[in-house]
């Protein structure tokens, strides 16, 4: 009989609780004086990255990074684009520091993102990129180019013509016959929310491991040759260590009083994010009092103002350690 | 100088604007509550959708990027809650972009001198479709370079050959003054970003002096900032509306 029986006690567990009521499920757990998120960190707290390079024998440089459950596979791959094949040609500027412009135009940086592994049930395998990752390899291009971290330098492939004259005095200019196209293809093996800061971790470690072959323009053969011996080839020389870190913003429901209770949750798990409508990613370059901030993206919301931001680059900061300690350890 | 802006010129559509500053020219459309399909349907809110044509080309990765943080911003001041399964579509076609900042282009994405006036197309469009917002915005173009001690508001194309900047910085204002997007590029550091965002706060929502702001106080030039502007358009536009009343 329905009438004897006591009204069944609302509680469900965790899972179940996450699935039905994302939002009040992330409040329940950051509303207590010590807020612990869901995955069990501290809001302020990022997942130590994991990293491993030169896993991929086929890359002239590659890297695995390893966010908690977010896992990134990064191969940098070089190609020779002949100099003759360029249409237009770009003369090397004197300022060796100017040389976005000729990256830029020769598409000598080519990133891409692949998020259509079976990474994430939202990206099914086998579909065209999807607007997500379209942003996302649009971002780390103009990172890539904005923060000029590749030198063109490390990437033209330069020939002296023997002297025609016998005139000792005569200079004879290098010209330039050739450059490498570095192909950097980013694979989500899963993805665990914070794409953006894994992604550009595995890009950086990858493009400090990459090795390019010494290479020569034979004159008779009319091509580039590559040296085989490992112990001519050289690394890129990258301009300074930028490192993006990513925060959520997470606004609960009301409280008793009527306020607005927010808060900035760093390194977002893929649940925080899609309970999370505002985000933050700040790179940064050197550690605390002498670091600059090469890029600031905020969109989708207004709790983080002008104070809220001075907090986050410092926490930035914090994780450029973290970061520079791993890449360079 | 003052952007400039038509309202409601479109007939098919249920709102539109066309504004024109800097060199930008960029035609809104805005379509809205519609039906929305299946697969973006949302049950407890409206989706917004936003699409952004450039001016020649094709789309681009650049363009889904720039549709995505602009979906990001407006999702945020539309009360999407009130019109659930519904879809709120946005068309932006940028008629007109200053060619010159070609040059500049590489050193720094040109996303950025574009979403100020992409924010104020949309915005006015959404005005004009009477679709329910929680709050306006503005948005300020702000350029830090190493010429001049202090930061530089809207910069021009032109002005970015002389003055060649170290960063460059967008910063987009709700109508009660809070931070609702900042988007950097460059090199700087807190100070410098901090008082960017100081200058563009200025130019978009400074308080003048008591003056309750549109009590018909028509300032025009240098001192009427933008949220002041946003007011005087849309004020222009229904004024124009009620001319039948009067004309009685």
């Amino acid at each position: 009989m329905a009438t004897t029986q006591s009204a069944p006690t609302l509680t469900f567990p965790r899972p179940i609780f996450a699935a039905l009521s994302p939002s009040p499920f992330l409040q329940a757990h950051l509303a207590p004086k010590n807020p612990i998120r869901a995955n069990a960190r501290a809001p302020t707290e990022f997942r130590k990255p994991g990293l491993n390079t030169g896993s991929l024998t086929h890359c002239n440089g590659s890297a695995v990074v390893r966010l908690g459950n977010t896992t990134v596979v990064c191969g940098v791959r070089a190609e020779v684009l002949r100099a003759e094949d360029v249409p237009q040609p770009i003369d090397p500027k004197a300022d060796e520091e100017d040389d976005v412009e000729e990256i830029d135009t020769l598409r000598l940086l080519v990133p891409n993102v692949e998020l259509s592994t079976g990474s994430t049930p939202t990206f099914l395998p086998g579909q065209a990129p999807s607007t997500f990752a379209q942003s996302l390899i649009t971002r780390i291009r103009s990172l890539l180019l904005s923060t000029r971290l590749v030198r063109a330098k490390d990437l033209r492939i330069m020939y002296t013509p023997p002297r025609t004259t016998e005139d000792e005095d005569e200079e004879v200019q290098p010209e330039v016959k050739a450059y490498w196209t570095l192909y950097i293809d980013t694979m989500f093996i899963s993805l665990d929310g914070d794409a953006f800061d894994a992604a550009w971790g595995a890009i950086l470690a990858a493009l400090r491991n990459t090795m390019l072959p010494a290479s020569d323009w034979d004159q008779d053969l009319e091509m580039v040759l590559c040296d085989d011996d490992v112990k001519k080839a050289r690394k890129l020389e990258l301009r300074g260590l930028p490192v993006a870190a990513t925060f959520a913003v997470f606004q609960g429901e009301e409280d008793e009083e009527g306020e607005d209770r927010s808060w900035v949750l760093s390194d977002p798990d893929a649940f925080e994010e899609g309970v999370c409508r505002e985000s933050v990613t700040i790179v940064v370059d050197g550690k605390k009092g002498s670091g600059k901030i090469r890029r600031i993206e905020k969109s989708g919301g207004t709790v983080v103002g002008r104070e809220v931001m001075k907090g986050l680059i410092r926490r930035s900061e914090e994780r450029w350690e973290e970061w520079n300690a791993v890449l360079k350890g | 100088m003052a952007p400039s802006a038509t309202l409601s010129h479109l007939h098919r559509p249920d709102g539109s604007a066309t504004y024109t500053h800097n060199g930008y020219c960029i035609i809104g459309a805005v379509n809205g509550p519609i039906e929305v399909l299946r697969r973006d349907e949302l049950a407890e809110e409206a989706t917004v959708e936003v699409n952004v044509r450039m001016a020649v080309g094709v789309g681009s990765p650049k363009e889904r990027h720039l549709e995505t943080v602009l979906t990001n911003t407006l999702r945020g001041i539309i009360l999407t809650r009130r019109m659930p399964r519904c879809l709120v579509q946005i068309t932006l076609q940028v008629h007109s972009s200053a060619e010159e900042h070609t040059s500049l282009g590489s050193k720094f994405n040109s996303n950025l001198l574009l979403l100020p006036h992409l924010l104020h197309t949309s915005l006015l469009s959404l005005l004009s479709a009477s679709i329910p917002l929680s709050t306006t915005l503005t948005s300020s173009l702000v350029a830090t370079t190493p010429t001049s001690p202090g930061p530089v508001i809207s910069p021009t194309a032109q002005s970015f050959l002389r003055h060649p900047p170290t960063a460059l910085h967008v910063f987009t204002f709700s109508g009660d003054r809070k931070l609702l997007l900042s988007e950097s590029e460059g090199t700087f550091d807190h100070e410098q970003w901090d008082e960017a965002c100081e200058a563009a706060e200025e130019v978009c929502c400074k308080v003048s002096g008591g003056v309750e702001i549109g009590e018909g106080m028509e300032v025009e030039g240098v001192d009427e900032n933008l949220e002041e502007w946003l007011r005087r358009v849309v004020r222009e536009k229904v004024e124009g509306e009620q001319r039948w009343k009067g004309a009685s």
